[in-house]
């Protein structure tokens, strides 16, 4: 081939988290998350966007990966995809229907063809399926993860008219953000008693700037800074603003003004202006980082 | 004896015989007058004037009187006039008297002053001018009498004219009222003579405003008795004629023009006040109504931008006015947003309301909790314990700061400074200086609060000691002062706190109990804590340190001199100054350069960022224990000297304590006896009561440094209370539980000791005392508003049905009844509540109106905002990969292309948005009788105008406006939530979604109103506004009832999302409700009964409340549903649109 190929694809099912994903635990979700998965219990992640829920499944499908390696080499041996386990993300979307996670027939020039969906893959392959924002999804996506989610673990295709039964790996890890008094976007009880739930929330000061200085990798000084002013616009919260400041933008604007971009221009380019467009509370944030940034 | 003169003798005679008839004094009067005039007068003159005496006193049967006083006035009037005139006089008296003997009585006796000044030929005018007045009645009379009476003091001042028309205008005036009349004649009087050479002028406004708006007239004289007199001549005459032009043009308040106008034109450079009067001149002629408020408002105006530039900005108002009067008026009086930005693009200065809600957020945002911001006026204005109304200061849940900065050339400069002011006060409650706790150890030094002994303690040690004496038995139980072993004290000073306790309100009072001189005490900790928190905003906020440090320089200039201060003083502003930053130039007393190292360290060691608020108390101990030792006598100018820089102070690394902690206890032990003698031999020195006079020869008595203006006042004291009261509130005090009430005698107490009120108390000695119980008071008030516990229900008017009552039958048409829940029973109450709805009555459209002009942005806003819901609504959606359908002309392209041999599209099918919307949603607006309480600052009120000048029609209209309420000057709670739902309506018409709005009150279970503003199923008409108008606070607030109502009218609707938002401003209260503690938890869980009953017919509560302290019951009533407490109920008419979208989208 001419073109050197500069992207690295694979299919979703060979998708393994390979190298340890920075993540500092709270509490004990570590541990909660490993039996759940030992058990088979479906997890729910709650929390705030921005809270590290998503990191914390990559660290998880890492952990287990190397757990499954290290302590279970039998099931290892019996799982078909191989050793690791594999991570399959969906962010789910106001669009996104059932046919979307299941799979669907194609038209192409020799006529249909059938593809499976992503959570069909994941149950296929025995990996972890992990529906971000689960609550976005349309409604008709809860009835196929209904019987997936308790003891039947079976993903029925109708359009097909088959029933796979999960592969022993596979695990169906949603997340959602209780979020801003939606009354419309919020999830169903018969669907979230299926789920054990691990809440997520901002991290406090010191671990933040831990965090924020490991990602970014600005000095620790800026970092501490940073997330002093992450909690003082979380202070804000339901007070003009809907969400706090997440982690992900305190580590952006660390990037940059690791970059050499100014504190404070780097904090409204990547706080301020990113988290509302109400230019009072613009205003008040301004005053805030300019307060904490010379 | 010729026979002229029998004839004359004989005339006499007849004359004598007839006024013989009369009362004697007529007779008596007439022999008096005769005497003079008889070789004055001709004979036949004499005559005649006796004739005419006669002829008046035959006129009426009171007319001798009249005769008499001719009589008696006629000698004098004799001398100024001719014997031509002199007739005449007296035939004028004579017609006078025909009217009423009276007028004529006053004529005659006011006569001989007024000829002084009166040219004989106006006589009659003058007795004409007075004369016109009467009108039959006692009252006209009499104010003619005053006329005449008057009329001498007024032409000393008045040519014959000017009396002329103020006859005249009096006369106008005195068709409506005599009274007005009167008064005005006496304040003329006392008037004219203070603004002579616009007398004329100033009669003519009279006259204009006698006609237009004769009330008004009693408040011109006032106004321009007050303050027209104080104007220099050259501006009076353009000023009244001002007014007079607004007067014609029908503006009324001429009074109030006068005013202003004087006020005003006093208070700029004489120089510009020409031009000001141009200025007002050139508004008239557009705007006449425009004009008053553009004289009112120059001195606001003059504080922010320059006299130029208020030019620019009147001349940008005179091109609104050319628009609309209205938009004029709105303009000058600093009301319209146009009007704001304006002046604020032209000034320099920082106005605290343009920026209150940045700041306001910024202090949340630093504080995590909502803070207030208000002007410092304001807290003075409560008279709490705040004097200042210019420095910033804060009670620990508010700060407050000056209205307006304008210290600084520039906006940034100016807000800077507020942002250092505002940072430095929320300092205090971010770095938690009102947290103070007795009993937390400190993080730098060795405690020493726990070992030293109360004032009220030493006072019972003595006690228990003088017992112990008696005892002599146990050596380690004599309380040795300051000679205890270290370890011990702590003992020997809990000991006597059983003898006896004292309680205290505060820690902090309880930390200055400990000192003899609090208010040295209070001063050291001051300077301590606010180094602290300007260390800890150093160390956490560097980047406002740049302004910080030019408002600290800025400081440090403004500091006095020390060398003119006496030793201690200057040992304190040493302090200061170095909290402040200076490092070079420390001048300090020779004798105490050692005392000025420790201070320093002192001060230094509480800025490091460790240091928390216990910190600055053990300092405040150690400074304190330093500077007590320093007499505060003179100190010589040449025995300053400098210190040297801290780099050269060998002690400054020094770890160790500055000062012994044994030696403070001794001293604090042994400071009931001033003279220190006391030390090893307590027994005897400490048993004079604690004495402050017996301070050394040659020392002054100790006063408090200047305050350093960007900290403001800090009283600890106070704050700590306050905000003690205000946590236990939002729920945050949960270890101590229930404090106990608070009393009157503890706060008097607090307020005795308390050092930060120590000064005021010295300021102002007399009445003193009550000033302080009026503090008192008004601080009690302040508390209690702080408790929830204290909140009344106010009743309204209730008809008795015994609670304990059975079941209501609902048997009208339009009643409904309802269940209750009652928690403790855990049942429900069958039939409970009696639900009465009515339909809202009508009021005027304009509200509706109004509201939506004024906001037009804000609507405009939400409608965008709305408009993105409606296109997913009634979308189809097409070209899908996956639907409900195969949408045809889709499948025909790709059956197309696969014969063709190419690709088909995927997407062949269309589905119906599932998110069709289908919602319906019920507003229930609390109309409780808290709604009615003003939400800002009432403004006075000034529109008086377009009132009638007939006194029935102003009867009538003020019945009306009364009865209306509607020019209502301030804002009420209600008026917001008239306004949320104005915009809200508008914008609901826009999305389609179906909406019923309820409104709910009522007294008692049998009387549940509920008024229909707008039925679910009713489309939107012009009622709609005019029942909008109509929403007013009534009684009570039984939520359950109505929330079961509104759910019962949203489960007839067929929509599949439904939704029920209650609007309220407080706790649900009403009678047999919410009384006790039982009662409060009874309707609270009521409520949330009825909206779990909502909840389980498919209906989706949501809750706004304006209520502050909303959080705590909402979390029990609201437990898993949405709710939302907003913190400022300006914000309603804003959120609850937003509030909706989010909700139903």
């Amino acid at each position: 081939m001419a073109t050197e190929q500069k992207y690295h694809e694979q299919n979703i099912e060979d998708h393994y988290v390979t190298e340890e994903p920075f993540y500092v635990p709270t509490s004990d979700e570590i541990d909660i998350f490993e039996s759940a998965y030992r058990q088979r219990v479906p997890i729910l992640l709650k929390g705030p966007t921005g809270t590290g829920k998503t990191r914390f499944v990559e660290h998880m499908a890492w952990r287990l990966s190397e757990g499954i390696t290290a302590r279970n080499p039998g099931t290892a041996a019996t799982n078909g995809a191989g050793e690791k386990l594999p991570l399959i993300t969906v962010a789910c979307h106001e669009d996104l229907t059932a046919s979307d996670l299941v799979g669907r027939y194609l038209l192409d020039a020799d006529g249909t063809r059938w593809i499976d969906g992503p959570l069909t893959r994941a149950v296929k392959a025995g990996g972890i399926c992990y529906l971000d924002e689960i609550v976005e999804a349309r409604k008709d996506t809860t009835v196929i993860i209904h019987p997936l989610t308790d003891h039947r673990r079976s993903l029925t295709i109708d359009k097909l008219g088959t029933t796979i039964e999960a592969a022993d790996g596979f695990l169906l890890v949603v997340s959602y953000n209780p979020g801003y008094q939606n009354a419309l976007k919020d999830l169903k009880h018969s669907t979230r008693q299926r789920f054990v739930a691990l809440e997520f929330d901002f991290p406090e000061e010191e671990r933040e700037a831990k965090i924020i200085a490991h990602e970014s990798g600005c000095d620790s000084d800026t970092a501490e800074r940073l997330a002093r002013l992450g909690l003082k616009i979380r202070n804000l919260r339901e007070h003009g603003l809907e969400e706090g400041a997440s982690t992900r933008m305190l580590i952006y604007a660390g990037r940059l003004i690791k970059e050499g971009v100014s504190q404070r221009r780097a904090c409204q380019v990547s706080v301020t202006w990113g988290i509302t467009d109400d230019p009072q509370v613009q205003r008040s944030i301004d005053e805030v980082v300019t307060s904490i940034f010379a | 004896m010729t026979s002229s003169d029998d004839a004359k003798q004989n005339s006499i005679e007849i004359t004598r015989k007839e006024l013989d008839q009369f009362p004697a004094p007529v007779l008596e009067r007439y022999e008096v007058a005769l005497e003079k005039l008889n070789g004055r007068l001709a004979d036949e003159t004499c005559q005649l004037w006796a004739q005419e005496g006669l002829e008046i006193a035959s006129k009426t049967v009171r007319s001798w009187e009249a005769a008499a006083e001719f009589f008696d006035a006629s000698v004098a009037v004799q001398r100024q006039l001719p014997s031509g005139q002199f007739l005449k006089w007296a035939k004028t008296g004579t017609s006078l008297c025909e009217d009423s003997p009276s007028l004529a009585v006053a004529y005659f006796k006011s006569s001989p002053n007024a000829m002084l000044r009166l040219r004989p030929r106006y006589i009659d005018d003058w007795a004409n001018v007075c004369r016109a007045l009467y009108r039959g009645t006692w009252k006209s009379s009499a104010l003619a009498c005053r006329l005449f009476e008057a009329t001498p003091d007024l032409l000393e001042t008045l040519s014959f004219e000017e009396f002329c028309h103020f006859g005249e205008f009096l006369e106008i005036l005195s068709r409506r009222s005599y009274d007005q009349a009167g008064d005005a004649l006496a304040a003329g009087i006392d008037l004219f003579p203070k603004i002579t050479g616009d007398v004329d002028r100033f009669i003519n406004l009279a006259q204009i405003v006698a006609e237009k708006s004769w009330r008004e007239t009693a408040a011109l004289f006032d106004s321009a008795t007050a303050s027209l007199v104080e104007l220099g001549t050259p501006h009076r005459a353009p000023l009244i004629s001002l007014a007079r032009r607004l007067a014609i043009t029908g503006v009324s308040d001429a009074a109030g023009v006068l005013r202003d106008g004087v006020n005003t034109v006093n208070r700029i450079p004489a120089d510009k006040r020409d031009r000001l009067l141009e200025m007002t001149d050139g508004i008239a002629a557009v705007s006449a109504p425009a004009a008053p408020a553009f004289l009112k408002i120059v001195p606001e105006v003059l504080e922010r931008v320059t006299f130029n530039q208020m030019g620019q900005w009147q001349t940008e108002g005179l091109r609104t006015a050319r628009e609309s009067e209205e938009a004029a008026i709105a303009y000058f009086k600093l009301e319209s947003p146009a009007s704001q930005e304006m002046l604020d693009s032209l000034s320099s200065s920082i106005e605290l309301s343009r920026v209150r809600d940045v700041i306001q957020m910024y202090c949340l945002a630093l504080t995590g909790r909502s803070i207030d911001v208000q002007a410092a006026a304001a807290l003075a204005e409560k008279n709490i314990g705040w004097f200042h109304g210019e420095l910033p200061t804060t009670e620990g849940t508010t700060i407050y700061m000056p209205s307006v900065i304008n210290r600084y050339t520039t906006k940034d400069e100016n807000f800077g400074h507020l942002k250092v002011i505002s940072t430095h006060q929320i300092g205090h409650i971010e770095f938690g200086s009102f947290a103070f706790d007795f009993n937390i150890p400190s993080t730098l030094f060795d405690d020493l609060r726990p070992r030293l002994p109360g004032a009220s303690e030493l006072k019972a040690a003595k006690a228990a000691d003088e017992s112990a004496q008696k005892a002599a038995a146990n050596p380690p139980q004599v309380v040795v002062f300051g000679h205890e072993p270290p370890a011990e004290p702590i003992q020997a000073a809990a000991e006597p706190v059983e003898v006896e306790t004292r309680e205290f309100l505060t820690d902090m009072s309880r930390f200055f109990d400990l000192f003899q001189e609090r208010r040295l005490a209070l001063d050291a900790f001051t300077v301590l804590e606010s180094s602290r928190i300007d260390g800890h905003v150093e160390e956490l906020y560097p980047g406002v340190m740049t302004m910080y440090d030019m408002v600290r320089t800025a400081s440090l200039e403004a500091r006095p001199d020390v060398t003119e201060l006496p030793a201690r003083e200057a040992l304190v502003e040493f302090m200061i100054r170095v909290s402040l930053g200076q490092v070079d130039e420390m001048l300090v007393p020779s004798e105490h350069l050692d005392v000025a190292r420790k201070l320093r360290k002192l001060i230094r060691q509480v800025t490091s960022v460790e240091a928390v608020v216990e910190d600055a108390a053990e300092a405040a101990i150690r400074a304190y224990s330093i500077l007590i030792d320093v007499k505060n006598e003179e100190v010589d100018d040449d025995d300053f000297e400098q210190l040297e820089p801290e780099e050269e102070d060998a002690s400054a690394e020094d770890e160790d304590d500055v000062v012994d902690p044994e030696e403070v206890i001794r001293q604090f032990m042994g400071q009931s006896s001033p003279d220190g003698e006391g030390e090893g031999e307590p027994e005897e020195g400490d048993s004079s009561e604690p004495d402050m006079d017996s301070e050394g020869e040659g020392e002054e008595d100790y006063s408090s440094p200047q305050e350093v203006d960007y900290r403001g006042e800090f009283k600890p004291e106070l704050s700590q209370l306050l905000s003690q009261m205000q946590m236990m509130e939002n729920g945050e005090m949960s270890e101590s539980g229930e404090m106990e009430p608070i009393t009157q005698e503890q706060l008097e107490e607090m307020m005795k000791n308390a050092p930060e009120m120590e000064m005021e108390q010295t300021e102002g000695e007399e009445g003193g005392d009550q000033e302080v119980s009026e503090m008192i008071e008004n601080l009690l008030k302040e508390l209690q508003k702080r408790d929830p516990e204290n909140q009344h229900f106010q009743p309204g008017p209730s008809q008795h049905v015994d609670e304990d009552g059975g079941p209501l039958t609902a048997t009208e048409p339009d009643t409904f009844t309802y269940p209750e829940w009652d928690f403790r029973a855990n049942e429900y109450k069958p039939n409970w509540c009696m639900v009465h709805e009515k339909i809202m009555a009508d009021g005027e459209p304009n509200f509706y109106r109004e509201t939506l002009a004024e906001n037009s942005g804000l609507v405009a806003q939400i409608k965008r905002q709305f408009e993105l819901v409606i296109p997913e609504m009634y979308r189809k959606q097409k070209r899908l990969e996956d639907g409900e359908e195969y949408d045809l002309d889709s499948v025909l392209e790709a059956l197309i292309d696969l014969k063709i041999g190419v690709s088909p599209e995927e997407k062949l099918y269309w589905r119906r948005n599932k998110n069709e919307r289908s919602v319906a949603v019920a507003f229930l607006l609390d109309l409780s009788a808290s709604t009615a309480e003003a939400i800002d600052e009432a403004k006075k009120p000034s529109d008086d105008w377009g009132a009638p000048d007939d006194p029935v029609e102003y009867m009538v209209w003020l019945r009306s406006r009364r009865s209306e309420g509607l020019r209502r000057t301030y804002k009420r709670i209600v008026d917001v939530e008239k306004e949320g739902i104005t915009l809200l309506v508008n914008s609901l018409e826009a999305i389609g979604d179906m909406y019923g709005i309820y409104g709910f009150s009522g007294y008692g279970r049998e009387n549940v109103e509920f008024y229909t503003i707008k039925d679910m199923d009713e489309k939107f008409s012009d009622m709609v506004p005019r029942r909008i108008d109509r929403i007013a606070p009534l009684h009570a607030t039984r939520m359950g009832p109505a929330i079961r109502h509104t759910a019962a009218k949203l489960a007839e609707a067929e929509a599949r999302s439904k939704f029920l938002f209650l609007i309220s401003d407080g706790r649900p209260q009403d009678r047999g409700y919410s009384r006790e503690g039982v009662e409060k938890e009874y309707a609270v869980h009521d409520t949330r009964q009825s909206l779990l009953e909502a909840r389980n017919m498919g209906i989706t509560p949501f809750c706004l409340t304006v209520d502050k302290a909303g959080h705590d019951y909402m979390k029990t009533m609201m437990e898993d549903f949405s709710y939302e407490v907003l913190p400022d109920i300006s914000l309603l008419p804003k959120r609850l649109p937003q509030l909706y979208r989010n909700l139903t989208t």
